[in-house]
């Protein structure tokens, strides 16, 4: 991404975050029901919104792109990769602030309640995800596998989204993105939670560009070192040619065996200098 | 403190944090790759002198031998 509008992007998150600041708790009333405990609305449920529809939701569409041969590029699994990992701080933040919303107005920090059950095996599935993308494996195997596992993942998406409809849950109905698509919240409230949604978003937008730069040149540097160890191989196995040539020895002696422990000889196809994934 | 402090000094600080850390992690990356790429310039640099100083040492050898 261009810098200048990725820094951009970035001060425009700052800005807005901080304008949710100043209104959630400064500006917006006291809830009749909630009291000054509303004020954590505007902010649970724009990190929930950005780890499980737009993180998660990026990451599923980013595995179908490169599952499907025409669109097949590493370009969407690491995308899909940093999406993933920006939102798995999210979905803990989501726990945490839902948690922290939940003691004074439940009485408990915790509760097995469908929402929260399937919110937390959503974080524990895209570790799963992060952890695999850890597994040594050739970047197309592991673009694959890490494809089909967030696709596994995202199943439980819809299930967090509808959770408060198919089951009784302690948690509350949605506010915004119920079945009516009628907002229950109104006047400043409401704008203060419409920004937090947007500086929120705005915030993932930009890590997630920070993160995919990161991913590049991960693999860069991977690919750097096979190179540099390769052509390392190559000019040791030059070097030792002259000796196991065995030239100088006397008639009828047997030439040296070759080193056991030193590097394997090199496939001869592999030279310095050539990309290191030509000869896969 | 309260709860609605407690959760947005939390929920800042969490995602204040993750973005330093982001940074530091592409800065210190970028340098490696510049390390990497030095070194795969002298590496191939030094595989080229090596082939050619051994092709000039056994081409004195093969005349004498044709």
């Amino acid at each position: 991404m261009n810098p200048a509008l990725r820094r951009g992007i970035g001060l425009a998150a700052l800005a807005s975050t901080a304008a949710t600041v100043w209104l959630g708790l400064w500006v917006t009333p006291p809830s009749v029901q909630q009291g000054n405990l509303v004020r954590l609305v505007y902010l649970h449920p724009a990190i929930a919104w950005d780890a499980l529809y737009v993180a998660f939701g990026l990451s599923a569409v980013c595995s179908l792109l490169y599952l499907w041969r025409r669109t097949r590029s590493l370009f969407w699994d690491r995308l899909a990769a940093a999406s993933v990992e920006v939102g798995v701080v999210f979905n803990a933040l989501t726990l945490v602030t839902g948690s922290i919303w939940g003691r004074p107005t439940w009485g408990v920090w915790w509760t097995w309640d469908a929402r929260l059950t399937s919110t937390a095996l959503l974080l524990v599935l895209f570790l799963g995800y992060l952890a695999l993308r850890r597994v040594p494996a050739e970047p197309e195997v592991r673009a694959r596998r890490c494809a089909v596992a967030a696709l596994v993942a995202f199943v439980d998406v819809p299930i967090v989204h509808f959770s408060v409809n198919w089951w009784q849950t302690l948690h509350q109905n949605a506010t915004v993105l119920n079945a009516d698509l009628s907002p229950t919240i109104h006047g400043s409230m409401a704008w203060t939670l419409l920004l937090s949604f947007v500086a929120l978003t705005l915030a993932f937008v930009w890590m997630v560009t920070v993160r995919y730069d990161i991913e590049v040149m991960r693999d860069q540097v991977g690919e750097e070192e096979l190179e540099v160890s390769l052509a390392e191989r190559w000019a040791e196995a030059q070097a030792a040619e002259p000796v196991m040539a065995g030239a100088g020895l006397p008639e009828g002696s047997a030439p040296p065996s070759p080193p056991t422990s030193g590097p394997a000889p090199l496939d001869p196809v592999l030279r310095p200098g050539e990309p290191a994934g030509s000869g896969r | 403190m309260s709860y609605v402090d407690a959760g947005y000094a939390i929920a800042l600080s969490v995602l204040f944090a993750y973005s330093v850390g982001l940074v530091a992690r592409r800065r210190r990356l970028a340098r490696a790759v510049a390390v990497a790429a030095e070194d795969d310039a002298f590496a191939s640099a030094a595989t080229v002198a090596a082939v050619e100083g051994e092709s000039g040492g056994d081409e004195p050898a093969r005349g004498g031998g044709g």
